[in-house]
């Protein structure tokens, strides 16, 4: 066992030598590659935990701006669901409107059919009363329906006599309408009673197509009449109450 | 038989004898610094490391947990020279299992040269850490007169890694050729195997002992030495 202190020296500097290529080699490539690599994932988690902030913003903005929608959203669906309830309810109203524009129009026409029809009837109802009348007198008396009303006009006459004279007053001129012409015996008739309730009064015969079939008197204030309208409105109350026994025979079929 | 392979002339050039344990020591020097070179070259940090460089990193953040462990703080320049010492010894141990390698630790010579390269790393990392004055004191603790033990026991401590290193791994390569010439066929390749333990055993050892010696050197407040280990 010895020392060789030349083969120590040598292997003193072999050993810095080691120490040095060790150094340069090993050492610090891979202590300085490991602190590269850490500072890389440090650096990569730094930019990952960014990134995650920036995710999470944009995720908190995207729910805010998801949540504005939804609000937004709703009140566009309320709003549309007011403008579409305030449209129903205004063609509801407006349908309505014409539905009771309808009705009142269809139930003007109505009476004015039920008027017309009315009138007619009584039209109808006053020519075959006349017609019957007139016929009747015919045939049974040989007298015509005017010179009878002109007769019964005088009979009145002569009985309110006082009544007459007080409400005619001093009426200058007498007026006779008929819906016919009288016949010449009717005039005679009523001309002699007439002078001698009112002998002042001068005459005066006129004819009215308008007026219901029978003789109107006037003399200043006092009006006396006969028309057949009278027995047309008996007729009228007859056939009322027959309408009202038979159920929906009120108004003609033809009507509606 | 030899008992060193500082005996074991290789090659003469320009007069100088080139030895075993100067050329088997070269070799281990190429075989690291190749090793290392060939490993580490064109290192990138966005690529992950191959197997290789994990190795590598896994040796080399070993030796240095072990030194943080001791000094408990960075020591980047102790890791150069201890890790240097454990890679050193433990590469020439471990290649005495291959036929005709002489390890070059098995030379008093080398172990000595070890030895003193510890011995001249302890004043200056004590130097270079606490200032000469500040260095120098320690020899002074606790007081003046423990320094010419302090001084002996710097020395002391020098020779004891040299000679524990050269013994073991002497005694080893010894033992094995004994053996083989005894009995060839089976004692040897257990002896190989238990040297190959002793071997890295050593080299940790020796590394470690480094370590603490300059720690001590170092640190403002010496640490709790761990427990020398013997033969």
């Amino acid at each position: 066992m010895s020392i060789d202190w030349i083969t120590v020296a040598a292997q003193l500097a072999n050993f810095l030598v080691l120490v040095w290529l060790l150094k340069r080699f090993l050492y610090r490539p891979i202590l300085d590659g490991i602190d590269a690599r850490e500072a890389e994932i440090s650096e990569r988690m730094k930019e990952a935990a960014q990134t995650k902030a920036k995710a999470e913003a944009a995720q908190s903005e995207y729910h805010d701006q998801l949540a504005a929608l939804h609000f937004e959203q709703s009140e566009m669906t309320d709003e549309m669901r007011h403008k579409a309830e305030k449209q129903r309810d205004a063609l509801l109203a407006e349908t309505h409107e014409r539905l009771e524009q309808e009705r009142a129009d269809w139930q003007a026409h109505l009476e004015e059919e039920t008027r017309k029809y009315t009138a007619k009837l009584h039209r109808a109802g006053a020519g075959a009363l006349l017609a019957l009348t007139r016929k009747a007198l015919t045939d049974l008396a040989d007298e015509s329906l005017e010179s009878r009303i002109a007769h019964h006009l005088c009979e009145k006459i002569a009985s309110m006599k006082p009544d007459l004279q007080r409400a005619a007053g001093d009426g200058p001129e007498a007026v006779i309408v008929s819906h016919d012409a009288l016949s010449k015996t009717a005039q005679d008739e009523m001309t002699a009673q007439l002078g001698a309730v009112f002998p002042k009064a001068s005459l005066r015969f006129e004819t009215d197509a308008d007026q219901a079939p029978g003789v109107i008197v006037r003399i200043g204030g006092a009006q006396l009449s006969w028309t057949v309208d009278t027995y047309i409105e008996g007729l009228d109350a007859l056939m009322e109450e027959q309408f009202a026994v038979i159920p929906d025979a009120k108004v003609p079929s033809h009507v509606h | 038989m030899t008992l060193t392979p500082d005996q074991i002339i290789v090659f003469v050039a320009w007069g100088i004898s080139v030895n075993a344990t100067v050329v088997f020591t070269w070799v281990v020097m190429a075989l690291l610094t190749v090793a290392s070179m060939l490993i580490t070259h064109n290192l990138r940090p966005d690529v992950p490391p191959s197997r290789w460089r994990t190795t590598l990193e896994v040796i080399v953040l070993g030796i240095q947990g072990q030194i943080h462990e001791i000094t408990r703080r960075p020591a980047r320049q102790l890791l150069y020279f201890s890790g240097t010492l454990f890679l050193f010894i433990a590469t020439s141990n471990l290649l005495m299992v291959v036929p005709g390698f002489q390890p070059p630790t098995a030379s008093l010579s080398t172990t000595t040269a070890l030895a003193l390269s510890v011995l001249v790393a302890v004043p200056l990392f004590g130097i270079g850490s606490r200032g000469v004055v500040g260095y120098l004191k320690t020899y002074l603790e606790p007081s003046f007169v423990m320094l010419p033990f302090n001084v002996i026991s710097e020395f002391s401590r020098g020779i004891s890694l040299a000679i524990r290193l050269y013994g073991n791994i002497m005694s080893g390569g010894v033992i094995a050729a004994i053996l083989l010439s005894v009995a060839p066929f089976f004692f040897p390749v257990i002896m190989d195997v238990l040297g190959l333990l002793t071997g890295l055993i050593q080299a940790y050892i020796f590394a470690i002992l480094a370590t603490v010696y300059i720690s001590s050197a170092t640190a403002a407040t010496k640490p709790a030495q761990p427990e020398e280990e013997t033969q």
